[in-house]
């Protein structure tokens, strides 16, 4: 599904990732560790093709499709999803119409009509109870005003509406209260399936202990330096990074 | 008095000017004298609300000179949602008497090449609300000015001014003169500047020496969207008095780039995300729109001109 190989990027001209190479299969769940500002964010970032950062060389296949030649919209409608590590306010825009819009343009690139408003409701019930998200969250402003679990929730809650097949989740532990953490990893679970991978980023093995990762990535200075299963990330818990 | 009880009224004016009035409540009167049309809106008292729409449908520059009086507890709703195609000099003095309610909408279209200029002065006495509500796409030249004397206690005032243009050089000043103890005042300006507009706003605060409690907001916020566009934001506060809550903020720039960016990683196109991003912007304090027919219209014209 996805190829990365000998990917280098640099921001403001600081090169962040160094020839970093990565296969993700359908259906796996990669976990990336790190320490702080070893990159992983970088990565992240870039697969979804964030402007500000450089690609220097390198290739990335995603799905048969050369994905660096790609537009982030574009990314998003072949099936790329990143779950932002920090989820940008929208003022001014509710966080429902903003819902229905992004559920609606996934549906016109795939050359079905408009969702009914009714219809948009029902989905939207049923998809915010699974996260415990209350519905008068999507009267506010998107993001605004949200609270760290509910800006997570609400990356996960798009997530499950966009039904992508590539999953790129950048610290959504981070802000996340036991319960919450507990939910939110109920809902990826269900999330899983034979065509649809995670890339998981976090600091913690306690993500990892409700999301089970197939393969475990050390990541530092910008490259992998170390893979497993996830006895690695017991071990990093017990002995840190260095 | 309720909000959803209203006496409506509808002034057409073009070659000649049509209104029909069946209330005692309202004396109405419209003249034409070369090319200038004069009027007067008396609202003598009302049980109801009383809902005027004004319209313009002249096809030769639009010159309207007007008077505006409510009486005692009365309370005044005026529309204009008129597309003027061949610029205009409004003129409007207004008096409100206590307790009265007057809340005027523009939501105007104006010809890029055209001239258009609106003066506004606006009186009001013990306990009265004005509520004045602005949106326009500019035209070639535009200048806006409203004064607004808040004369006797309590007086308050709430205004918003939306400006979306592509190519606009225009002028909007606003002056609120706080003359009186505890009166308040609340104005949001928002603009979005395109190709080589020019937009300046001009939002002047004065309090006088014996205007104890006075509560003032002003904010003004400004998107710039191209290399040529400008935008001038320029809050001026004089203030005399110690006794007071005063506030005043004013920005612009560019669109924030990771906005875009969050939109397109949901599968958005350029142009779309934008669109949302100027959309969120503008619509951000349409909550301040005090009923819910106007708030469902100033969504869909910025929806239309963004």
């Amino acid at each position: 599904m996805l190829d990365i190989k000998n990917l280098n990027v640099s921001v403001e001209d600081k090169q962040i990732l160094r020839d970093l190479s990565l296969k993700v299969g359908s259906g796996e769940v990669h976990a990336i560790m790190g320490p702080n500002g070893s990159g992983k964010s970088t990565i992240a970032h870039t697969l979804a093709g964030n402007p500000n950062y450089e690609i220097i060389s390198g290739d990335v296949n995603f799905n048969e499709k050369d994905l660096l030649e790609m537009d982030p919209s574009e990314r998003s409608l072949s099936g790329l999803f990143l779950a932002f590590q920090y989820p940008i306010e929208l003022p001014g825009v509710t966080n429902a119409s903003y819902l229905k819009q992004i559920v609606n343009v996934h549906r016109k690139h795939r050359g079905e009509n408009p969702i009914e408003a009714g219809d948009f409701l029902k989905l939207l019930k049923e998809k915010s109870s699974i996260l415990n998200i209350p519905m008068d969250m999507h009267s506010r402003f998107v993001n605004a005003g949200f609270s760290g679990g509910e800006k997570k929730k609400n990356e996960v809650l798009q997530l499950d509406l966009l039904n992508p097949n590539l999953v790129i989740m950048d610290e959504t532990d981070s802000g996340l209260d036991v319960d919450a953490l507990k939910s939110t990893s109920e809902a990826v679970n269900q999330l899983r399936s034979s065509n649809r991978s995670f890339i998981i980023i976090t600091h913690y093995l306690r993500l990892l202990e409700y999301i089970e990762p197939d393969f475990v990535h050390v990541f530092q200075d910008g490259s992998i330096v170390e893979s497993g299963d996830k006895s690695l990330a017991n071990r990093i818990d017990k002995e840190g990074y260095a | 008095m309720t909000n959803t009880e209203k006496n409506i009224c509808s002034i057409i004016i073009g070659e000649e000017i049509k209104y029909e009035n069946n209330s005692s409540e309202v004396d109405i009167d419209f003249k034409i004298q070369n090319d200038h049309i004069f009027g007067k809106i008396d609202i003598l008292k009302s049980s109801k609300k009383f809902l005027i729409n004004l319209s313009n449908v002249k096809d030769k520059k639009f010159n309207l000179e007007l008077e505006i009086s409510l009486n005692e507890n009365s309370f005044l709703e005026l529309r204009d949602e008129s597309d003027y195609e061949h610029g205009s000099d409004i003129n409007i003095r207004s008096t409100m008497n206590k307790n009265s309610i007057f809340e005027f909408f523009r939501l105007n279209k104006f010809k890029d090449s055209t001239k258009n200029t609106f003066n506004h002065n606006i009186e009001l006495a013990l306990n009265c609300e004005f509520r004045d509500f602005n949106f326009s796409n500019g035209s070639n030249e535009m200048d806006n000015k409203t004064t607004v004397l808040l004369n006797e206690e309590n007086a308050s005032y709430i205004g918003s001014g939306v400006m979306i243009s592509n190519s606009t050089n225009s002028n909007n000043d606003l002056s609120i003169k706080h003359l009186s103890k505890s009166a308040k005042s609340d104005c949001s300006f928002k603009t979005v500047s395109r190709g080589n507009s020019n937009i300046k706003f001009s939002g002047k605060v004065f309090v006088d020496h014996d205007c104890s409690k006075t509560i003032s907001n002003q904010i003004s916020k400004g998107l710039i969207m191209d290399e040529f566009a400008k935008i001038s934001l320029i809050p001026k506060l004089e203030i005399n008095n110690d006794d007071v809550v005063c506030a005043h903020g004013a920005a612009s720039g560019k669109p924030d780039e990771s906005v875009i960016f969050y939109l397109k990683s949901r599968g958005i196109p350029q142009n779309e995300a934008e669109k949302i991003y100027v959309e969120g912007f503008l619509g951000e304090f349409l909550d301040k729109i005090p009923n819910a027919e106007m708030q469902e219209k100033a969504m869909k014209y910025i929806s239309a001109n963004c």
